[in-house]
């Protein structure tokens, strides 16, 4: 099974340094995990092939890196690339780091290509006749279990087991291979942006009425607004009127399957 | 507060004592009625604050301002008197703003009325929110929808045809600006869309105003801005809810055919619910919590199961062993992001509150009327919990019994 992962050139948040994001480090060890018999190499778009070098000591052997100029757009060479290889599997990180962090160059590909897209996976194994069984976050621990066959586009959630730590042999022993191919100049499409410095904003305070008092803001820090205000309370109900009562109201904020229904089939 | 104007001369002319000479007379003592606010009696008020009827004067200082009727008969609480608010109507509206909310289960999610809060202060006065929801979805007009937009969604996991029919609902619409969460769901709605339509998308936007949006980039170390986009994602907890007067929420046709095509290469997909039991409690949808009011934990963890919630604790169990010290709520243990959460026997410090700030719904059981923990609560039962917890039990064993009966099979 032919296995492409898609590294970006990331830069650390805080020292700007060239890092390997952490979960395009991931996607390699899903890739790797996926059997010995893989055929798993690495693919970056960029003008520099420094940046990624990283990743062989996180688990490839091989890096294919297509030359493209530092403002072009990396996708129309990595597709034509990735055509040509046609992989089983193409792994992605779900954001890049240290660019513009929109997360749309996997989806791009995916149009590009043809193939489907399975976003946020945390698992991959492989099942029976080809097919490829996906986990993928849906939140609050809660999975959906996807089986797809063919090939498809999949992109790594931060959830995923941590990456395999880095080792310097491999490192030394894999190498990064260059495409001659020069591909035509696409330059990215720029949206007119301006940039500054990044400010903090406070946080809002969920339920604070807008332009109340502070004393109302801290209320609602509190929680001691919003629902509480409203609540009910009961005094030394009978205990069977009191988990009536309870049960009611766990079905109704919708925390509790209703009555007689088992766990909800939902998709 | 808008009080009523005084008017002097009316209350002059009411003072007017007529009749008896030349010489106008006018009473000074007497106040004119209906001049607003009553007036204080503080003698009153203190006898309202007096507990029981013993020797030694007692007083609950906490009671204020209820100068008559039984000193400790309830909790006050401070219902808003409102009345209700008119619905704001936006007839013909100068352009439109779309929202495309995850809406899971019919239900919208406080991410979704933060974008719809986004939408609205992008649509101002002039504009109007128009909602797109697959399936039906409550309280759409409250969190400040003008229109809404419904189809009917298809069954099963179909991101890719999911995206086609909104995308055809946004073709039909023709709105100015297109808002999506930047959720699992809504991000991943948001990049399919952007690129079936060849635009482009302003991802993770924190501030949102009719001047532009913002959005932090290269690890947060600048942020870029731009005018209002065509299509944008909203960050979670940046944008504050819609807080006006509830709209109108107007349905609109669903023009244009939806596409239907089977997912390719997709065989099937089943969702796994998180296993409450071995769920992080940080990440936990529902924990139910137990204090030093509880003698019984073997009922406490039956109760936990049949509940399918995720237990936890307040600290005093965690340092008596009774709990393990993952399942601590508060400040020194795990602050929680739960929906609801549900607290037996909890007195409700404030270390302990710290971890609860964050859920939406709280219930408690509790004897003591005067627990902070009651005071929290959206229901709040004071009640033996070593008596509600086995109530519970009969109750759910029995709906599950009957449950069981009623359904085919
Ligand atoms: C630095 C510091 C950090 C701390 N961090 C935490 C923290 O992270 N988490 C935490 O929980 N605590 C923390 N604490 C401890 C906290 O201050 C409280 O002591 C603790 O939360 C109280 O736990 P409780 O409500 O279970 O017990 P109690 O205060 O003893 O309350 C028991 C409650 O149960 C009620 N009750 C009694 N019998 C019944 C019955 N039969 N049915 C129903 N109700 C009944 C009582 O009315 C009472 O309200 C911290 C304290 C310090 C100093
Ligand atoms: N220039 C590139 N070359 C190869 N892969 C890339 C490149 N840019 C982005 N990717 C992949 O796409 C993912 C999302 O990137 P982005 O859309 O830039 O946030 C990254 O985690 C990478 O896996």
């Amino acid at each position: 099974m032919k296995i492409a992962v898609l590294l970006s050139a990331g830069l650390h948040p805080v020292s700007g340094a060239p890092v390997l994001p952490r979960v395009e480090a991931q996607a390699i060890r899903m890739a790797a995990g996926l059997g010995a018999s893989s055929e798993i190499f690495g693919l970056h778009a960029g003008p520099d092939a420094a940046a990624i070098a990283e990743a062989l000591g996180q688990g490839l052997d091989r890096i294919e890196h297509i030359a493209v100029a530092a403002g072009d757009d990396p996708v129309p060479a990595l597709a034509a690339r990735l055509a040509e290889l046609a992989p089983a599997l193409i792994l992605a990180g779900r954001r890049s780091q240290g660019g513009d962090e929109s997360g749309l160059v996997p989806y791009a590909l995916a149009r590009a290509l043809s193939l489907p897209l399975v976003s946020d996976v945390v698992a991959a194994a492989r099942e029976a006749e080809g097919a490829l069984r996906l986990d993928q976050s849906l939140g609050r621990g809660a999975l959906r279990r996807v089986l797809v066959r063919g090939p498809v586009v999949v992109t790594c959630h931060p959830d995923a087991p941590a990456p395999l730590a880095y080792a310097y042999g491999r490192a030394r022993r894999g190498r990064v291979e260059t495409l001659a191919v020069a591909p035509a100049a696409v330059p990215a499409p720029a949206i007119a942006m301006e940039e500054r410095p990044y400010r903090r904003r406070p946080k809002i305070v969920k339920g604070a009425p807008a332009g109340g008092s502070a004393a109302e803001r801290l209320k609602a820090a509190t929680g001691e607004s919003g629902s509480a205000s409203s609540g009910r309370l009961l005094i030394q109900p009978d205990p069977e009127d009191a988990a009536r009562e309870i049960l009611a109201y766990l079905r109704q904020i919708g925390v509790l399957a209703p009555a007689g229904a088992g766990a909800e089939p939902k998709i | 507060m808008s009080r009523p104007r005084r008017d002097p001369r009316a209350e002059r002319a009411a003072t007017f004592i007529a009749g008896e000479g030349p010489r106008p007379r006018y009473d000074r003592t007497r106040r004119a009625a209906g001049s607003g606010r009553p007036r204080r009696d503080p003698r009153a008020e203190r006898e309202a604050q007096r507990i029981g009827g013993g020797a030694r004067l007692r007083y609950d200082l906490t009671q204020v301002g209820r100068p008559i009727g039984e000193a400790v008969a309830a909790v006050p609480r401070s219902a808003p008197v409102a009345e209700a608010p008119k619905t704001v109507i936006v007839e013909t509206p100068a352009f439109l703003v779309a929202v495309v909310p995850d809406a899971p289960g019919g239900r919208l999610s406080g991410h979704d009325r933060q974008v719809l809060g986004a939408a609205r202060a992008l649509a101002g006065r002039e504009g109007a929110v128009a909602v797109i929801v697959e399936g039906d979805c409550e309280g759409l007009g409250a969190a400040g929808a003008d229109r809404v937009l419904r189809f009917d969604g298809a069954k099963g996991y179909d991101p890719a045809g999911r995206a086609a029919r909104v995308g055809v609902a946004l073709a039909g619409l023709a709105a100015r600006h297109v808002l999506f969460p930047e959720s699992l769901d809504g991000g991943d709605l948001a990049r399919r869309v952007a690129v079936a339509s060849g635009e482009a998308l302003f991802t993770n936007a924190e501030v949102v105003a009719a001047k532009g949006l913002v959005r932090p980039a290269r690890g947060r170390r600048v942020e870029q801005s731009l005018a209002p986009p065509r299509l944008a994602t909203v960050a979670p907890d940046a944008v504050a809810d819609y807080a006006g007067p509830p709209r109108e929420a107007r349905a609109l046709p669903f023009e244009g055919s939806v596409p239907v095509e089977t997912p390719k290469n997709i065989v099937s997909a089943t969702r796994i619910p998180a296993d409450p039991a071995t769920v992080p409690l940080s990440l936990a949808e529902f924990v139910v919590s137990a204090g030093n009011g509880l003698t019984d934990l073997d009922t406490f963890r039956q109760v936990v199961t049949e509940l399918h919630a995720t237990p936890g604790a307040s600290r005093v169990l965690c340092d008596a062993g009774l709990m393990p010290r993952h399942s601590q709520v508060g400040a020194s243990g795990t602050v929680l992001a739960a929906t609801c959460y549900f607290a037996l026997g909890i007195s409700g410090a404030p270390q302990h509150l710290q971890g609860v700030a964050g859920c939406e719904h709280v219930v408690a059981v509790n004897t003591d009327l005067h627990a902070a923990m009651i005071e929290r609560a959206g229901l709040a039962v004071v009640q033996d919990a070593q008596a509600v917890m086995p109530a519970l039990l009969r109750l759910l064993a029995q709906e599950s019994g009957q449950g069981a009966e009623g359904a085919p099979l």
